[in-house]
């Protein structure tokens, strides 16, 4: 999901719409979110997704953060309460991408975020 | 440590319970008494180290007994503070060896609802040589635990510093990297090191995008799925970025059907990834602007991908 230049949604605003947990990165909360991506496997990850995009998934391993650094994903928001596992923090922490944690299912997660959307460019 | 790297932390924290022995967690600082003591000498060094019990020794360190605050209470109660603790203190001690894992150690704290166990130097002897409660245990696995996180982030650290020496090298030369078969915990390196690569040289953030997934995708496909192989990165002439990826085999059977977008081989093992949807090839051809697949059942497969820089990050 892409939107419109002019709409701006922060890393940090995130963990109040989903009310995240930060894992990891809290340095680098105040980055500029652009699209947003959400998906459990990481081959769509890797054939959709765009670069300073935010990473819903469900999935914990290493590799999805290898993933998000590799297509440009500015942070990762852990759905469904899932905790990564140690590697993954590691990586993510090298790579200066924060890792979030929610406990709001994919969908609920979704659903948030585009009325956070919605309600900010009603604002406008 | 041998954890498979794509399960939960739940599990990681299982694991390590059974890995980490009472020996690495314990405190080796033990303050303990001998038998000819009062309740009221061993309350105020209760009071003063801020415990809930101690061990009761004798000369050669062999554990003989154990008074805790609860005894201590009883004996304000009913009124023998000041006698020696040798004819009330409970003489059966639960200990636990210290060769044991700690999940054990758990075990024996809740099975008798004890705050602490004495630790003896191995099964069939008494004597003690630290003591282990569940703050100690909780300590160690959160050491252990932030290690491992600290350990791959020193190793991407070290990816890094891989492509900044690349850099001083000349741009035309080839970059040669080994891709082993089945090796989970590297699978991505050579990928994050080509894209810092080429990050480092300023193009076009889109396209080292294209050239970062279709590295990953060559790569994971050489780790997935063959014996290991290499990949060769270039820049020819005409301002391509070539990527060669091949592997000793097994092959591939049927290159056409590989191509076609959900065709997969992948195992439970590779889902669990989150690999597996069948886009790794088609996602290759993509994202190249050219792209040429050999495969053999005698040699193995060999993959050419090219992406073009554009004008306007011409390498010089």
């Amino acid at each position: 999901m892409s939107f419109k230049k002019g709409i701006i949604m922060k890393v940090k605003d995130l963990i109040r719409v989903l009310d995240a947990e930060v894992l990891c990165g809290e340095d680098f909360l105040d980055q500029e979110i652009t699209d947003f991506d959400a998906s459990d496997l990481l081959s769509d990850i890797l054939a959709y997704s765009k670069d300073d995009y935010v990473l819903l998934t469900g999935l914990t391993s290493s590799q999805v953060v290898r993933t998000a650094e590799l297509t440009g994903a500015i942070t990762i928001v852990f759905v469904r309460g899932k905790l990564p596992s140690q590697e993954a923090i590691g990586l993510a922490k090298s790579h200066y991408i924060p890792l979030l944690k929610t406990d709001n299912l994919m969908f609920t997660s979704c659903r948030k975020i585009i009325e956070e959307l919605i309600k900010e460019e009603k604002n406008k | 440590m041998n954890a498979n790297y794509s399960k939960e932390k739940l599990t990681l924290v299982n694991e390590l319970i059974y890995e980490i022995k009472v020996k690495e967690a314990m405190s080796k600082k033990v303050i303990f008494f001998e038998e000819n003591v009062t309740f009221r000498e061993i309350q105020l060094k209760l009071k003063e180290k801020k415990i809930s019990g101690v061990p009761i020794l004798d000369d050669e360190r062999n554990i003989i007994g154990i008074v805790s605050i609860d005894d201590v209470i009883t004996a304000f109660d009913k009124g023998y503070v000041d006698n020696k603790i040798i004819d009330y203190m409970s003489r059966k001690v639960i200990t636990i060896p210290q060769n044991f894992s700690v999940v054990s150690a758990i075990h024996e704290l809740e099975r008798f609802g004890v705050g602490r166990l004495p630790v003896t130097e191995s099964s069939n002897s008494k004597k003690i040589v630290g003591i282990i409660t569940l703050s100690d245990i909780l300590n160690r696995l959160l050491v252990v635990v932030q290690s491992i996180a600290e350990k791959v982030e020193d190793k991407e650290i070290k990816n890094t510093q891989i492509s900044h020496d690349l850099i001083k090298s000349i741009v035309k030369n080839p970059l040669r990297f080994e891709v082993k078969g089945d090796d989970f915990d590297n699978a991505g390196r050579v990928a994050s090191i080509i894209k810092k690569y080429f990050q480092n040289l300023g193009i076009d953030r889109d396209i080292i995008r294209r050239i970062a997934i279709v590295c990953y995708e060559a790569e994971m496909n050489i780790c997935l799925h063959s014996l290991g192989g290499s990949m060769i990165i270039e820049v020819n002439n005409d301002n391509n970025v070539v990527i060669y990826a091949h592997d000793k085999g097994p092959g591939i059977p049927d290159v056409k059907l590989a191509l076609k977008p959900g065709f997969t081989t992948a195992t439970e093992k590779i889902r669990a990834l989150g690999f597996g949807a069948g886009m790794g090839l088609p996602n290759i051809r993509h994202y190249s602007d050219k792209f040429e697949i050999e495969s053999s059942l005698r040699t193995g497969t060999e993959l050419k991908a090219i992406i073009n820089l554009g004008v306007k990050n011409e390498i010089k």
